[in-house]
């Protein structure tokens, strides 16, 4: 209610105006009569004497809040002084637009990224449940997942997601599509607390095979696909492998994880088969666990009920259960991206830190040439108050310009890096400016402003007077003034050198990852998922049915003009993610445990030519290699090694889908990407495997758009309802993995040069300032038989001593603070000498050519114009 | 304006001359101009809509609180009194004026800047 009252207040002495006025009317009216007016022309006459409601108003204006007028007047003083001087505005601008968007920028990025809570109710009782593997955070498996539910009394629910989607059939003009979906437990809405907007969740009752056939669907996929109709629960979402009831729909924006780029479309109920309904299996940890605590308990003490739970479960089947761990949800999203976005603020807070410095410096060395201006201002009774909030203001209404311009550059910073950075940040897709980021911002600005705006002020405090004095005799100037200054342009300098140091680090680790051979030539292979094919899941006469159609495919393929080579593969596609392994031996002799598989691949004969993956022995596949010929296999020279180290592979009998002959041995691929190793793989034909997906591998000599078109009809024909989901350039899955390499080279790479011309800017107007202070002492060093190139040497040697004191400091900073960014490189020491080196050159490189302007002109100063000055 | 021979009060000596007849104890707007006209022998005009502002200002500067009270004509009117900050103003300003005008007096009647 507080604020209401001036308000009123401000009513009711209007009201009070008011009467005063009309008072002083019918005063003068009065006059009038006693001098003989008739009242309502007396009236009339006093009226228009008295001028109505401009004296009103007039009235008004004087009672206005005065700090209006003085804020105003202030800023009038602050703009027009900027802009008396356009140079130091426009650079001081431009410093301010590039450290604050920087700034704005990554800090949108972390706020979504990291900072900002979950969208849930209570968000903050949720936890994440996950089984160990080794150090890192990994899966649950479904019969764990099931014993916990059953006897843990610390939460309230606890819920699992795993991997779904359905691939809906073409319907009229709609195109069959692929919707991105998770399968979840009927509780899982529940533990987030967020009920559907329409319709109801499914039950318990869903979760068993032949009830499944239900479906919850994303705000986005009801108005996408239903147009938002309000009829949309009952209806069924044909999905190939058959329909969906949509029972439910939930609200906008409702997701899980937050913010992932591909947004879940299709909630549908998570059924665990009977076959994961074991302990012991293998390749079964695929889920997710979620949960959310009961009242009054703290996430350590589920943490110790859920560890004696696990120990209890452990004593029937010892070698199969792995620690576990719970942690807050908040935790487990973002959790792998804390350390990365960290880094990433640590980085722009330097850069902003530049930016803050040479303000201050060009602030400095503009109010000491503004000296004067301020000693007669000071003399006319101005008091240090006022040219303290004079220079106050001035570098506030700069820096909240800067901040302004600053902003719209980070709405286009945001919008670059959103799409840039890899697809498994956390949250990526919610990065935006939004209020609170804006808040930082102003916070930023404001305290930019002040910090810049108080060097100067702290300055002149004690100094005005002297300075009138001591008017354009500049050969003796402060030595205190003189150290400020130099001490600021070595911070810039300093905090420079650790960009560029940083920046050297991160380009030579991507440098290095880009220069690892991958073992497959990426360039011009485009690859097509076809999936899945028609028929059932797991039936094995569609998926014999589906390998002939796939050969049949590749055949037209083939003969796509433009199309060089075409290949298909089932599980392997490198880069990509795709992995099976499966039980490998060799008959006659018994191996380790953690030999007993490898990686299969299904491949059609040329593949290995698609990819240009090098034969090393034996054979390839040819058509030949068919179901009921004699079942061969492809070994890569890692599982060659491994399994007949010392013998001829070529010929060997093993036992992997079956008993097969090895014919072949292939080059290595780095499958999982360049900073990955080798994996055992073993490669078999597709013709001898059937399939119920796989992936469509093309060497192009065109562009895509010209032969898309034609490998579509082609598949089309074959397999008309098929869904065309992923359709990508190998390249594309490699620069995906390398991404976060890539954000962090051009980041820093970016910042550092942004570093770099911030402090050469501050060096040249330091430098520029200094020479214009001495012009008159050079002028009597010359007149006195100076050579110009002795003055030019002073000049640089003046800039190089403040150089070699900033590159000092800079690489002593690097050196101790690039350890923590060691986990970020990639076959690079955080304390490489080169980098180091390059770093230096480059800074001392870009400050000499900086200070040789203001050198060459004090080299060209002419002494008697010089000496005039005095 | 040129034939009246009627003044307008010059510019920032409004305040002082409020803030002098404001010290003879509590006056409403109204009586103000009439005083001044009166008693500069109608020489000095004070216009309402410079009148009521200067109040408005000087009471928000301090120098000036104001009451209704009763008046003359039976209605309540907004009386003005001089608080002891206006009474410190006027008297620093009228010293302040007095040296002013002595000395531009001394300007205008030294005889050797006569042109005549």
């Amino acid at each position: 209610m507080t604020w209401r009252r001036p308000f009123r207040r401000r009513r009711g002495r209007d009201a009070e105006l008011q009467a005063e006025l009309r008072d002083h009317v019918e005063r003068l009216a009065a006059d009038y009569v006693r001098d003989g007016a008739a009242p309502d022309e007396a009236r009339r006459r006093a009226r228009l004497m008295f001028g109505g409601d401009d004296v009103a108003e007039a009235c008004r204006d004087e009672r206005r809040f005065q700090w209006i007028d003085a804020l105003g007047r202030d800023l009038r003083l602050a703009v027009r002084s900027l802009l008396r001087a356009p140079t130091f505005t426009a650079i001081a601008l431009v410093v301010l637009t590039l450290g604050i968007g920087a700034t704005t920028t990554i800090f949108s990025v972390v706020d979504a990224v990291v900072l900002r809570a979950l969208p849930f109710p209570n968000a903050d009782r949720l936890v994440a449940v996950s089984e160990m593997q080794g150090a890192t955070i990994g899966n649950v498996a479904p019969q764990n997942f099931l014993d916990w539910t059953a006897q843990q009394r610390v939460f309230e629910s606890l819920a699992a997601v795993g991997y779904g989607g359905i691939i809906l059939k073409g319907e009229g003009t709609a195109e069959p599509e692929t919707l991105v979906g998770q399968t979840v437990t009927a509780n899982f809405f529940e533990t987030l607390r967020t009920p559907p907007l329409l319709g109801r969740p499914f039950t318990a009752d869903n979760e068993r095979d032949g009830h499944a056939r239900v479906a919850v669907i994303s705000y986005r996929l009801w108005q996408r696909r239903f147009g938002g109709a309000p009829d949309v629960i009952g209806r069924q979402l044909p999905g190939q492998l058959g329909a969906f009831e949509i029972v439910g729909v939930m609200p906008p924006g409702f997701g899980y994880p937050v913010g992932a780029r591909d947004a879940t479309d299709v909630w549908t109920p998570l059924v665990i088969p009977a076959s994961d309904r074991v302990r012991g299996h293998s390749y079964g940890y695929y889920l997710q666990v979620i949960g959310r605590l009961r009242d009054g308990v703290t996430i350590d003490a589920a943490q110790a009920q859920m560890d004696q739970l696990a120990a209890r479960l452990k004593q029937d089947a010892p070698s199969w259960y792995r620690p576990l761990r719970v942690q807050s949800l908040h935790t487990f999203i973002t959790g792998p991206a804390r350390t990365w976005m960290l880094l990433l603020l640590g980085v722009v807070i330097c850069v902003l830190l530049v930016a803050c410095v040479n303000l201050a410096t060009l602030m400095l060395v503009r109010a000491t040439t503004r000296s004067h201006e301020l000693g007669i201002r000071s003399a006319l009774g101005a008091s240090r108050w006022d040219l303290g909030r004079a220079l106050l203001v001035e570098s506030l209404v700069l820096s909240l310009a800067g901040a302004a311009l600053g902003v719209l550059a980070a709405r286009i910073g945001v919008e670059i890096l959103r799409t840039t950075l890899p697809a498994d940040v956390p949250r990526v897709a919610a990065i935006a400016i939004n209020g609170r980021v804006l808040a930082m911002t102003v916070a930023v600005a404001i305290a930019t402003g002040l910090a810049v705006g108080l060097a100067p002020i702290w300055h002149f405090a004690r100094r005005i007077s002297p300075s009138l004095r001591n008017r354009a005799r500049g050969y003796t100037t402060n030595i205190e003034q003189q150290r400020l200054r130099s001490a600021f342009v070595v911070t810039e300098i300093a905090l420079a050198v650790m960009l560029l140091v940083g920046a050297g680090l991160f380009l030579a680790s991507f440098a290095r990852v880009s220069l690892i051979d991958l073992g497959v030539d990426t360039r011009d292979v485009l690859t097509v998922r076809v999936r899945p094919l028609v028929g059932a899941w797991n039936a094995e006469h569609a998926q014999r049915e589906n390998g002939e159609l796939l050969l049949s495919t590749l055949k037209d393929v083939q003969d796509i003009p433009g199309v060089e080579t075409a290949a298909f593969v089932a599980d392997g596609l490198p880069f990509r993610g795709d992995l099976r392994t499966a039980d490998f031996s060799i008959p006659g002799r018994t191996l380790p445990e953690r030999l007993a598989d490898i990686d299969r691949n299904q491949i059609s004969p040329d593949y290995f030519h698609a990819l240009r993956v090098p034969l090393r022995r034996g054979r390839l596949f040819t058509d030949a290699d068919r179901q009921g010929a004699e079942p061969v296999v492809i070994l890569n020279e890692e599982a060659a090694r491994i399994y007949f180290p010392n013998e001829d592979p070529i010929g060997q009998i093993v036992s992997f889908q079956g008993t097969r002959r090895v014919v072949g041995i292939v080059g290595n691929i780095r499958h999982d990407g360049p900073e990955t190793n080798w994996r055992r793989e073993g490669f078999v034909p597709i013709a001898q495997s059937p399939t119920i997906a796989a992936t469509l591998v093309l060497r192009t000599s065109r562009s895509i758009a010209d032969v898309l078109p034609p490998i579509k009809t082609a598949i089309r024909s074959r397999f008309p309802d098929l869904a065309l989901p992923d359709i990508e350039m190998l390249g594309d899955y490699v620069r995906q993995l390398t991404a976060q390499r890539r954000v962090n080279m051009l980041l820093l790479g970016l910042f550092g040069v942004l570093a770099l011309a911030i402090a050469a800017v501050g060096l040249y107007g330091v430098m520029a300032y200094l020479v214009t202070q001495r012009t008159p002492e050079i002028g009597i060093r010359m007149a006195l038989g100076a050579q110009a190139s002795a003055i030019l040497r002073s000049v640089l040697a003046r800039a190089l001593r403040q150089l070699a004191v900033g590159l000092a400091i800079g690489l002593a900073a690097s050196w101790l603070l690039s350890t923590l960014v060691k986990d970020f490189l990639f076959r690079i020491e955080p304390h490489d000498v080169r980098i180091y080196a390059a770093a230096a050159i480059v800074l001392l490189l870009a400050g000499l050519s900086a200070a040789l302007v203001p050198a060459r002109r004090a080299a060209r100063v002419d002494p008697l114009i010089a000496l005039r000055l005095e | 304006m040129t034939t009246s021979v009627k003044s307008d009060i010059p510019q920032g000596t409004l305040d002082l001359l409020i803030l002098r007849v404001a010290a003879l104890g509590p006056i409403h707007g109204y009586a103000i101009a009439q005083r001044l006209q009166q008693v500069s022998r109608d020489v000095l005009q004070v216009q309402q809509g410079s009148l009521y502002p200067a109040l408005h200002r000087l009471e928000r500067r301090g120098l000036l609180v104001a009451e209704w009270k009763p008046s003359d004509t039976g209605r309540d009117a907004k009386f003005y009194r001089l608080t002891p900050k206006g009474r410190a103003q006027l008297k620093t300003e009228t010293a302040s004026w007095s040296r002013l005008t002595e000395a531009i007096g001394l300007v205008l009647l030294d005889p050797s800047g006569d042109a005549s």
